[in-house]
């Protein structure tokens, strides 16, 4: 963060991945020499992105902090703010304010076995763990993915779900909601499919990031499946707008999700008041 | 006539005639009234009738749409017109709504009753109708005052002292003119003369006080839209700012959004925490629309405001 | 520094010698409303009043502000910073319940992410504070909260008026160099003066506020929100006109090439205040609304800060608000809730 925890810092669109139809990952990086050596984040992180003129939009880090150098954002295309940087091409100029909020444990979970469970555009946040993980893979135990999005083409990370498929310690599981010709996979939503394959609890630790229904329902199969709350680690999504606790808008409780989440397990969830209804 | 509004709602509400009653209670102290909703019988006995039972409560029965089964409200003739406005604009079902119409012999506009007394509102309190003058208990002390020194602007135009529309009525009153120094559209007669120039700067100036607390919209019964234009965020119309722009834009979209549906009920300007005189606005609008359609809105149910109507020889100079 | 004295004559000679070194802000009156603005001389400002429409936070937290400017020149993007203050100010005439609001609001924007820009203007502000007239207005409930509106506590200089003179107690050295400034204004108080020179006592209502926190929060699900909240209109004059409401928007203002960013206050009881692009609300309703601004008040913020409630008893929502909710009902009837356990 810079001094002023209102002034974004400014940064270079260095790559753009078409991901979906309406989702690509931008790959940006500091024009500051220093900044881009000194920025630190943690895999869950966040960071406000800006289009002057536009305004400014709270996206997940997707990229992992042992990847050194460059910046992943993995944006959707549905309000003004993300329409705008889906103008953005190599070369061109955004701003960058963060990194914000809490992150995913790391070194809680160490020696455990982790299940990631997402939902189409929820992969991005679990994926700055994935990596962190399988770039300290001897800290964590086995490693489950199931992840699943309304159709094929809907699948972002096309490419690293492949390398995820291949490698020999990752335990990987994709489904879609509905296929097509393309399609020889797994058919149906992402909960049933958890059940179907039916991973242990014990000694697991499980994240999981989607729409509210899909994490309703996953909670409920983790649940079903003997899973503790505590172990049971999502994130939440509330309106932000400064990104550092001031603004009052994205409060559940006492907790600002952009300073005390976006991360929070389901042990914690549960203590406060309303924090299941959003 | 407490007595007799608090029977009435006490039989309504026990015969399950509406869900709830929508009247005036006290507030903080004796010159502070404020909506009182009344969902049980025996919160019945905190409704009071009065000079200072200002708000025009219409908007609040647009909360009935969500319900199965009725509200009912207090009304003074004035805030009848927007009943029949809301009904007229099809936002309402008239028989979701239980009309019980209260005869008015004129409302106090407590900055002049301030102004007159040279103290404050708080240290008033008691305000009786006594005909032609209000009698003001200060500190124990009895005055009176002549109403054309205190009453709202409204009151001095009065056209319906009881409600014309109501399902049960508290009384009749006959309508009555007070004695006014200045003629109705007086104010704005005097604005138009000056200058466009001045005339903006005038406005401009008020403006320049607005917080946009969105007080003057909430509390309007025409603003009724599911999605406000100022709420849209996709495209952003407006910013929320109060840069002086930004306001500047605010009142007269506003104002353009209610030519032709303004009722002249007077709570924008009542409710303006800083004392806009959006009246004045409005009573332009209001001269405007008598002039141009001769319309006035809310007066009956058979007519349509002129701005949402068309007619297929209409003139289209503009296209 | 000890007490002293100044006489009414003598204060506005001090007042506009501080407005030659420092930006003097303090009470106006303007078409009957009494605000803090700037002045160039204490001849400007009004002493007959209870308190400002708009609470003094907007000097430390504007109503709109800049945060920076940006501007595209080639390809290259400038921001340029917002400077908050041109000179260093004094507020004359703060009153304590607005002095109490701002020691909240400390704790919001100067945590360890630090607001510069109310941080900047905090540091560079003397509050000159003005003991209430006596009796207090009827709505006035600062006591409950355990502000004392006789106290210095918390601005640098508190002035009481006890007829003839005023009593100045200056508490910082800020404070101090204020006061000489004034040199040959202010006048030791003699012994006889000590006893003598007191300002009669405060008589406020109190309300128990003892057990608001733990009564309210067993109450979340409660059907009162309901209820209290139909005669809401969803206007934002309550959270505008309290001194320790704090949330903002955050919008660009110009084109993409040339523009400011700004920050300007909202309102949580706005029915899109936390309306998310995907259509989803978390506070859908008036009721999900009003629970909310309550329980910031009375449960989340004491909590989030270790502080006392989010409430310093200016009355200022209950006066203002067009739907007559009102502040001082909602903690007796929180009080007397059946069914809530007195611990």
């Amino acid at each position: 963060m810079t001094a002023n925890i209102y002034l974004p810092s400014i940064a270079t669109v260095r790559e753009v991945r078409p991901e979906t139809p309406d989702t690509s990952t931008y790959v940006v990086s500091f024009d500051d020499p220093q900044l881009r050596e000194s920025f630190a984040y943690e895999p869950g992180q966040f960071a406000e992105l800006s289009i002057f003129g536009v305004g400014e939009c709270p996206i997940g880090i997707a990229s992992s902090p042992t990847r050194e150098g460059l910046l992943e954002f993995c944006v959707r295309a549905v309000g003004t703010v993300t329409d705008a940087l889906h103008d953005l091409e190599v070369g061109d100029k955004l701003g960058v304010r963060g990194p914000l909020g809490n992150s995913w444990p790391t070194t809680e979970i160490e020696g455990k076995d982790l299940l990631f469970i997402g939902g189409g555009i929820g992969l991005p946040p679990l994926r700055s763990l994935i990596q962190y993980v399988l770039d300290n893979r001897d800290r964590y135990g086995a490693v489950q993915i199931v992840y699943g999005a309304r159709s094929p083409q809907d699948l972002v990370y096309k490419e690293e779900l492949k390398e995820w498929e291949d490698l020999p310690d990752v335990d990987f599981h994709v489904t879609v909601d509905a296929g097509d010709d393309t399609w020889d996979g797994a058919v149906g939503f992402v909960p049933p499919f958890l059940k179907d394959i039916n991973p242990s609890p014990t000694n697991k630790v499980a994240f999981t990031c989607g729409p509210p229904i899909m994490i309703k329902l996953v909670v409920e199969a983790l649940e079903e499946m003997g899973y503790a709350d505590a172990d049971i680690i999502t994130t939440l999504e509330m309106k932000m707008k400064c990104g550092v606790g001031k603004c009052g808008r994205c409060n559940i409780g006492d907790k600002y999700i952009c300073r005390d989440g976006p991360v929070f397990s389901f042990e914690e969830l549960r203590s406060i008041p309303g924090a299941l209804e959003v | 006539m407490e007595d007799k509004l608090q029977e009435l709602v006490v039989e309504l509400l026990g015969d399950g005639a509406m869900e709830y009653f929508i009247g005036y209670r006290q507030g903080f102290e004796p010159s502070h009234v404020v909506p009182c909703f009344v969902t049980d019988k025996s919160e019945a006995d905190r409704l009071i009738w009065g000079p200072l039972c200002l708000q025009n409560l219409s908007k609040y029965v647009l909360q009935a749409r969500d319900l199965d089964g009725k509200v009912g409200l207090l009304v003074k003739g004035c805030d009848a017109r927007a009943i029949v406005e809301l009904v007229k604009q099809h936002q309402i079902e008239r028989d979701k709504i239980v009309v019980v119409g209260v005869p008015c012999e004129g409302q106090v506009d407590p900055r002049k009753m301030e102004q007159v007394l040279g103290v404050s509102m708080e240290q008033v309190t008691d305000v009786e109708d006594a005909g032609d003058e209000f009698l003001v208990k200060v500190g124990g002390e009895v005055s009176k005052l002549g109403k054309e020194q205190v009453l709202r602007d409204k009151c001095f135009y009065c056209k319906h002292p009881t409600s014309f529309d109501y399902d049960y009525t508290l009384g009749e009153v006959q309508p009555f003119t007070i004695d006014s120094e200045s003629e109705e559209y007086d104010a704005v007669e005097k604005l138009e003369e000056l200058p466009l120039e001045e005339r903006r700067a005038y406005w401009l100036k008020q403006f320049e006080r607005c917080i946009r607390c969105n007080a003057c919209r909430e509390v309007c019964y025409g603003c009724y839209c599911k999605e406000c234009i100022f709420d849209r965020t996709d495209p952003r119309w407006l910013d929320r700012t109060p840069l002086p722009r930004e306001n500047e834009i605010y009142h007269l979209i506003r104002a353009v959004h209610l030519a032709g549906r303004c009722i002249d009920c007077g709570e924008c300007e009542r409710v303006c925490p800083v004392n806009i005189p959006l009246g004045r606005l409005y009573k332009k609008l209001q001269k405007d629309i008598a002039e141009l359609f001769d319309y006035e809105a809310g007066m009956e149910y058979d007519t349509v405001p002129p701005l949402v109507d068309f007619e297929l020889d209409d003139q289209d100079p503009f296209l | 520094m000890d007490r002293k004295k100044i006489s009414k004559a003598d204060l506005g000679r001090w007042l506009d010698t501080i407005a030659g070194k420092y930006e003097l802000i303090g009470p106006t009156e303007d078409e009957g409303i009494i605000q803090f603005g700037p002045v160039q001389s204490s001849a400007e400002l009004t002493l007959e009043y209870a308190n400002s429409l708009i609470p003094p936070k907007s000097l430390f937290f504007p109503p709109v502000e800049s945060l920076f400017a940006f501007r595209k020149r080639g390809e290259e993007i400038q921001l340029e910073e917002t400077k908050p203050l041109q000179q260093d100010r004094v507020i004359f005439g703060i009153r304590n319940c607005d002095v109490g609001s701002l020691s909240l609001l400390d704790r919001v924007f100067c945590d360890d992410l630090e607001d510069s820009y109310y941080r900047e203007r905090r540091e560079r502000t003397t509050l000159i504070a003005l003991a209430c007239p006596t009796p207090p207005r009827s709505s006035c409930f600062c006591t409950t909260f355990g502000i004392d509106p006789l106290s210095p506590a918390g601005s640098d200089i508190l002035l009481t008026d006890v007829g003839d003179v005023y009593l100045v107690d200056a508490v910082t050295d800020k404070g101090e160099e204020l006061v000489a400034l004034g040199e040959g204004l202010f006048a030791p108080l003699t012994e006889g003066e000590e006893k003598e020179l007191q300002p009669p006592p405060v008589d406020m209502p109190q309300l128990d506020v003892r057990e608001l926190r733990e009564r309210l929060e067993a109450l979340w699900e409660d059907e009162y929100w309901e209820k209290l909240s139909l005669p809401c209109l969803g206007c934002g004059i309550c959270t505008y006109v309290c001194p320790t409401c704090h949330c903002f928007d955050i919008s660009d203002v110009g084109s993409t090439s040339d523009g400011v960013r700004y920050r300007c206050w909202d309102s949580c009881m706005y029915s899109d205040f936390a309306l998310m692009v995907s259509g989803e609300n978390p506070r859908p309703t008036k009721r999900e609304r009003t629970r909310n601004r309550y329980f910031h008040k009375f449960s989340t913020f004491p909590s989030r800060y270790g502080t006392g409630y989010a409430c310093v008893g200016c009355a200022r929502c209950l006066v203002h608000c067009p739907g007559g909710v009102e502040i001082t009902e909602v903690i007796k009837d929180i009080s007397a809730k059946e069914g809530v356990s007195d611990r």
